[in-house]
């Protein structure tokens, strides 16, 4: 919380807030500000940012986090290449996620992608603390934030997400808007 | 064209402009609008029905691919923000505009309510206005159409402020519930803000301006970044110059009466630019107040679950954003500060999912939660009214546009009154929150600031604003102001409906002095 009596705050030169300003609504790919130019959602398969070897921990982790369900997961939404995509043009994700990707192998004590399932998943839930600020040396954390929250964007955002996994009906043509028959 | 005076030159061809413009050349004035953005044509142009797995970074811009110019920054494009906003549509009561009298807080408009309601009534008339009528003292009741109904999360957040004595009524909005004219209703695709596709929501380009154009009496010079407000050695405003925004070539419009309607912060940092001999510290500033006294509303942002939500099957609620409202209700209670704020809420689009990666869990259990809360996710956002006080707009010469106009800084300095009403309203929703039935996802901490108000206050005294009741400028007879701008005192409701009453007052005003020769 800001000092009480006066707060200083310099907004900016141009463009105030957005009409909402949500807490928590910004996607990661929207940090981006270039126009999103061609309706292109067909994202290559290899990777421009990761190594191959990067690539492939991200794969995983895409589809430990999200995995196909009675829904499609994050592999059937294609989303590793959106993380790749998106780290690709945000220098800060790119350090986070390079420093994150080998301190997992560090902890791994080899490639993390050898591991078997539980041991993969016992060393990723300490570090499922989305709202915990990352302190400086707090590799792991901001690592894990940076990629869950990648993969989430990614996958609810993807016509496989937004519209299987989640039953998005919006955006239609309707004559009236239905009165609520449930008892409040 | 450069010979030509025109009766009336206006900056800004948004909600106030636009209206302005319509309302001056159906009387028959000889009108020039000079807008910064391009031409838009809403039907073909905006990504209304996008989704975000259509674009690459998830980002649904506003403009369709190859229809770059509208500048969302600054609003520029023929109908300014009205092409964007959510069109809610409130009247302002007596008390908003007279807070002096009735707390000895902020500061009284040199007019009643009684001299704008013929305006809002014949605005509502004209651009169709949905809604009830709830007859409470603080917010006057319009014209309407028929209200749209609430949504089953609105009926649910009623029943738990009913608890608390707390109102939820249906929002108004300019947008249309039965067609009016040419314009049909809604149909609800739930995404106003990037610009409706079929005008059911009220934009100025196509509700005032383009008809207005068909008189003959409206010429629109779009893609003209306005630089300088010209005024002559008799102390009159002669016109505008400007900037081709594609050429960057200088051209000039020149009129008898010149009104600058660019939206509060640029029509500040317009006047501030047209510095001269006579005017060193920007047009129409011998008062020192232009750019004082700056009071946008300031807001918080809650999100939630409602738990009677959680794990019902999805519906398509998307609606028009907001169907409901909790209107102020805090000036018949006690408390520890002066003025009041409103809360609007369950406007969230449900093609933004930003939220889901904050919901804990790994794997199928991480999968279920988010599922799970998608149909109970709600927005809560209270917008409080900001007393005048130090924070002000200036400009920053040290960095310069495209077109080498400095850029406006907005300077936001909280006060006590507004720390208080601030953590007074983040707890209200809490609790009306708490009352309803919520898991809470997130809380605000700062204030966020929203609808920009005031740096060129109405007043009747010369010596402590910018403009009179009729939006005249006190330093030059003949140059007007009239946005939000000129708010001497901002209330807690949506300003977009005053501006446009305000407008059309003004016009009013202006067609009178042109008739009777007074220009």
């Amino acid at each position: 919380m800001p000092r009480r009596r006066e707060t200083l705050k310099i907004m900016g030169a141009v463009g105030s807030t957005c009409a909402f300003p949500f807490q928590a609504d910004e996607l990661y790919g929207q940090h981006e500000h270039a126009p999103g130019a061609a309706p292109a959602p067909k994202l290559p398969t290899a990777p421009s940012f990761f190594t191959a070897a990067e690539f492939e921990t991200i794969t995983r982790l895409a589809d430990l986090i999200i995995p196909r369900t009675n829904t499609p997961g994050a592999l059937d939404a294609g989303v590793p290449a959106y993380v790749d995509y998106v780290v690709s043009r945000n220098k800060a994700l790119q350090q986070v996620m390079r420093d994150g990707l080998a301190w997992l192998d560090q902890r791994a004590q080899g490639p993390f992608v050898k591991l078997p399932q539980p041991r993969q998943l016992a060393l990723l839930r300490p570090l499922d603390r989305m709202k915990d600020k990352p302190r400086s040396g707090d590799t792991g954390l901001r690592f894990f934030q940076a990629a869950k929250g990648l993969i989430a964007d990614g996958y609810y955002t993807s016509r496989e997400g937004l519209l299987t996994g989640l039953g998005y009906q919006g955006n239609t043509v309707m004559a009236e808007f239905p009165t609520c028959l449930h008892e409040h | 064209m450069a010979d030509k005076v025109f009766d009336v030159v206006i900056v800004g061809s948004g909600a106030s402009g636009g209206t302005m413009a319509a309302w001056l050349a159906r009387s028959g004035a000889d009108v020039a609008l000079v807008e910064g953005g391009p031409r838009i044509n809403t039907r073909t142009d905006f990504n209304t029905h996008g989704m975000p797995f259509h674009f690459e970074n998830r980002h649904i811009p506003v403009m369709k691919p190859g229809k770059q110019g509208f500048d969302s920054e600054r609003s520029r494009g023929v109908g300014g923000k009205s092409l964007t906003w959510n069109a809610v549509a409130w009247r302002f009561s007596q008390r908003d505009f007279k807070g002096q009298t009735f707390e000895g807080a902020g500061e009284d408009w040199p007019l009643d309510y009684k001299d704008l309601e013929p305006y809002y009534n014949r605005i509502e008339t004209e651009v169709g206005v949905c809604g009830n009528r709830d007859g409470l003292e603080d917010l006057p009741d319009g014209n309407s159409l028929p209200p749209v109904p609430m949504k089953c999360s609105d009926l649910i957040v009623r029943r738990g402020a009913a608890k608390l004595g707390v109102k939820v009524i249906h929002v108004r909005k300019s947008t249309l519930s039965r067609p009016v004219g040419s314009r049909p209703s809604c149909h609800f695709c739930g995404n106003c803000m990037a610009g409706c596709d079929v005008v059911a929501k009220y934009n100025s380009a196509d509700v005032h301006i383009y008809p207005a154009m068909r008189t003959g009496k409206l010429t629109l010079f779009h893609d003209s970044v306005v630089r300088e407000v010209s005024v002559n050695s008799e102390n009159r405003a002669t016109g505008v110059k400007f900037l081709n925004r594609l050429t960057q070539q200088e051209g000039e419009v020149r009129g008898r009466i010149v009104a600058v309607a660019a939206a509060c912060v640029q029509s500040i940092a317009l006047l501030l630019m047209s510095r001269s001999s006579r005017y060193p510290n920007g047009l129409a500033n011998s008062s020192g107040m232009l750019g004082k006294a700056f009071i946008p509303h300031f807001t918080n942002g809650v999100q939630c679950f409602l738990t009677d939500l959680v794990g019902k099957p999805p519906s398509n609620d998307e609606g028009f954003l907001d169907h409901a409202y909790v209107p102020s209700f805090m000036h018949s209670r006690k408390r520890a500060y002066a003025r009041s704020f409103g809360i609007q809420f369950n406007y969230q689009n449900r093609r933004s999912t930003g939220w889901t990666r904050m919901i804990p869990g790994i794997g199928a259990d991480f999968k279920k939660a988010v599922a799970d809360r998608y149909p109970a996710f709600l927005t809560f956002q209270p917008y409080g009214e900001m007393l005048p006080g130090k924070s002000h707009v200036d400009l920053d010469w040290n960095r310069k546009d495209a077109y080498g106009l400095p850029a406006a800084r907005r300077n936001m300095i909280w006060g006590d009154n507004d720390w208080k009403l601030f953590r007074d309203m983040t707890a209200w929703s809490l609790r009306i929150l708490d009352s309803a039935g919520a898991e809470i996802l997130s809380v605000g901490e700062e204030p966020r600031t929203n609808h920009e108000l005031g740096g060129a206050r109405m007043g009747s005294d010369a010596r402590t604003s910018v403009v009179d009741h009729t939006c005249r400028t006190h330093d030059v007879p003949n140059l007007y102001v009239c946005d939000g701008s000129v708010f001497p005192s901002a209330s807690e409701k949506n300003p977009t409906h005053t501006i446009m009453a305000l407008a059309a007052r003004t016009a009013d005003e202006i067609a009178t002095r042109l008739r009777k020769g007074e220009v």
